[in-house]
């Protein structure tokens, strides 16, 4: 369905690139969910954005690699392009629906913009698919929200219009970016249960990027976890959450604070993650892995499938995970 | 009041004006809070957004007027007090590293500017020890003293709110969401260094945060809020374990937990969220809760004791 590889986002001139995305590769396959899982700056929303074609002008580029919707390359293509070309049901969630949604138009307008863009349809045949749309997101009264405003909806609402609009498209990929972070917990569970009834009613696969493992591990089928630019790890969902394979992985999942509420101290990942361009030669996870042996300092980790389907980035993968 | 209670809060209530619509509302934020903190616990409150629980902070520290109920700090009423002499006991963490620190400002001037403005420091050099001890305690070098805010990382940042927050030597600390900006790594730290300092310096900490995984990691008693009152109130293992009030438990149960095996998806129901200006005549939490009577409907229930805690619901 959506294959990326070797997907490369560099700053600054062609002649000294900063790579903020660095060689990044991952399938998605149909129906399927991908938890891209990370810190702030290790490139999961320029991961996305790329992907979508929706960079920041001028901002960053794609330096190298390729993005195959369907088996064609849509890298070079503006979103305007990939629509007119029948590449464009691939849509977008991101995290604040505030902002992404228009204060001074209703939302009945909103989703209807969407459907003629896509459909070529005219006002009473967009509005009545905006109300199947409110209706497929799970909208209480469909008919009477077409006319109302975002103000005078809640977060979690907004958050289902975010989604409509999305569904407009009849997406095959619907990529979330951290789409339930702004909401309160009882809220997100209703959000992340709407998403995951769409993908498997609607036969969709969701790209779903998120800095909360315990997001990941109620959601995702497979899991990327991405580090300073790179994809670290990769793995089925039971097995990374069984059987972490990357020190930073496993670093991630001990110092959440919902685990082990016994413990007087939570364990840390000691320092920082290194700023863009200051990366050198070796393990990006050098400075801060606990079982850094000489070689990482120097040499780039090969990337092993340790077993199958389960790929990990590191020159000396934890071995002792066993059952958790 | 409690015998060794550092502050007591009675029957705090809080509104604020809001106009919408052309219309003018009265919000009530915080409607009669009652807590006691003792010395040397951390006390939790708990809630979703817009619950009251940052209004009942800001009002400890005088940042907000209270409508009615009384705030004492160690047995002395200090609602709405000359502030000047509670700034140094009553001290506030805040959420936003970034928005916290004034951006103009040396790190070391923010750290001492509230001693510099209530004449804590008797000389030059007095001062830059009492920075330099701060930014040690924290973890940082006291070179960050000379630095500025755009140089430091989150965590950094965090870091030297909480030096801030702890040079003149407060008895309590107000800690707002002092994690929730940060990622998990720098968060476990910033949790890891206010549990030593709590221990270190003896301090008494209201805790308040939406997140009941990083309250169950520091506190020693919750209170979970609802619409501007507490709804259940307990030691952190009872009420993560053994949830009572129907909207505790929604709330413990709606946690995602790192586990594939135990997906929760589709599995609960949680309801709608309440909007502040159409306060319910009865239990606020009435029209999501499962066990709603009709009784509900009209009667507000009473914070009341029940065995090992205190739960404000009529049915359970």
């Amino acid at each position: 369905m959506l294959s990326v590889r070797d997907l490369t986002v560099s700053l600054g001139p062609a002649t000294a690139p900063v790579d903020i995305v660095a060689g990044v590769s991952f399938e998605l396959a149909k129906g399927e969910i991908l938890g891209l899982v990370g810190e702030s700056g290790c490139g999961k929303s320029m991961t996305s954005l790329a992907v979508m074609g929706l960079l920041p002008q001028p901002g960053p580029q794609i330096r190298a690699g390729r993005v195959l919707l369907e088996g064609s390359d849509v890298t070079q293509l503006q979103p305007w392009q990939r629509v007119e070309a029948g590449h464009g049901r691939m849509a977008m969630i991101f995290q604040e629906p505030m902002t992404s949604l228009n204060p001074v138009r209703r939302i009945g307008d909103q989703i209807a913009e969407a459907v003629r863009v896509h459909d070529r349809v005219s006002d009473a045949p967009a509005t009545a698919r905006a109300r199947e749309l409110l209706e497929l997101v799970r909208m209480p009264d469909p008919a009477m929200q077409l006319s109302a405003y975002p103000h005078q909806l809640s977060g979690g609402q907004r958050q289902r219009i975010m989604i409509a609009i999305a569904l407009a498209c009849r997406p095959q990929v619907l990529i979330a970016d951290e789409p339930t972070t702004a909401l309160d917990v009882t809220i997100q569970v209703q959000v992340l249960g709407l998403l995951r009834e769409l993908c498997n009613r609607l036969d969709m696969a969701m790209l779903f990027i998120t800095h909360d493992m315990g997001v990941i591990a109620q959601l995702a089928d497979r899991v990327s976890v991405m580090y300073a630019g790179r994809i670290v790890e990769t793995a089925d969902v039971a097995a990374l959450f069984g059987r972490p394979r990357h020190h930073y992985t496993r670093g991630l999942m001990d110092c959440m604070p919902s685990r082990n509420f016994g413990a007087r101290r939570l364990p840390t990942i000691a320092g920082q993650p290194p700023a863009p361009g200051t990366v050198g030669a070796g393990c990006v996870f050098a400075s801060r892995c606990p079982a850094v042996r000489e070689p990482c300092r120097t040499a780039d980790p090969p990337r092993a499938e340790v077993s199958r389907g389960h790929e990990v980035l590191c020159a000396f993968p934890l071995d002792d995970g066993g059952p958790r | 009041m409690n015998g060794n209670a550092v502050l007591d809060i009675n029957d705090l209530k809080v509104s604020f004006k809001v106009r919408r619509a052309g219309r003018k509302y009265q919000v009530r934020a915080v409607d009669g809070v009652s807590l006691s903190l003792a010395e040397g616990e951390v006390l939790g409150i708990v809630g979703e957004s817009g619950c009251g629980k940052t209004t009942v902070g800001r009002s400890i520290v005088g940042l907000v007027r209270p409508d009615s109920g009384s705030i004492s700090f160690k047995g002395r009423d200090v609602t709405g007090a000359g502030l000047r002499d509670m700034r140094l006991n009553i001290r506030m963490v805040f959420q936003d590293p970034y928005a916290s620190l004034n951006p103009r400002r040396a790190i070391g001037d923010s750290v001492a500017e509230a001693g510099d403005i209530n004449g804590f420091f008797t000389s030059r050099a007095g001062r830059s020890a009492a920075i330099a001890a701060a930014l040690t305690a924290v973890g940082l070098d006291p070179s960050f003293a000379a630095r500025y805010p755009y140089e430091l990382s989150g965590g950094q940042r965090q870091r030297a709110g909480i030096a801030r927050t702890i040079l003149p030597s407060p008895s309590i600390v107000i800690a707002d969401e002092p994690v929730s900006a940060l990622d998990v790594s720098v968060q476990a730290q910033v949790l890891n260094l206010m549990m030593d300092l709590r221990e270190q310096l003896g301090l008494s900490m209201l805790f308040i945060s939406h997140d009941l995984g990083v309250i169950g990691r520091i506190s020693n008693r919750v209170a979970v809020m609802y619409m501007g009152r507490i709804v259940e109130q307990a030691a952190t293992r009872t009420v993560l374990d053994d949830p009572r009030h129907p909207y505790t438990r929604s709330l413990v149960a709606a946690i995602p937990k790192p586990d594939p095996s135990r997906r929760i998806l589709g599995a609960i129901e949680t309801g709608e969220p309440p909007s502040l200006f159409k306060r319910p005549s009865g239990c606020a939490y009435a029209p999501r809760c499962p066990l709603a009577s009709d009784r509900c409907l009209v009667d507000v229930p009473e914070l009341r004791s029940v065995d090992d805690r205190a739960l404000a619901c009529h049915n359970v």
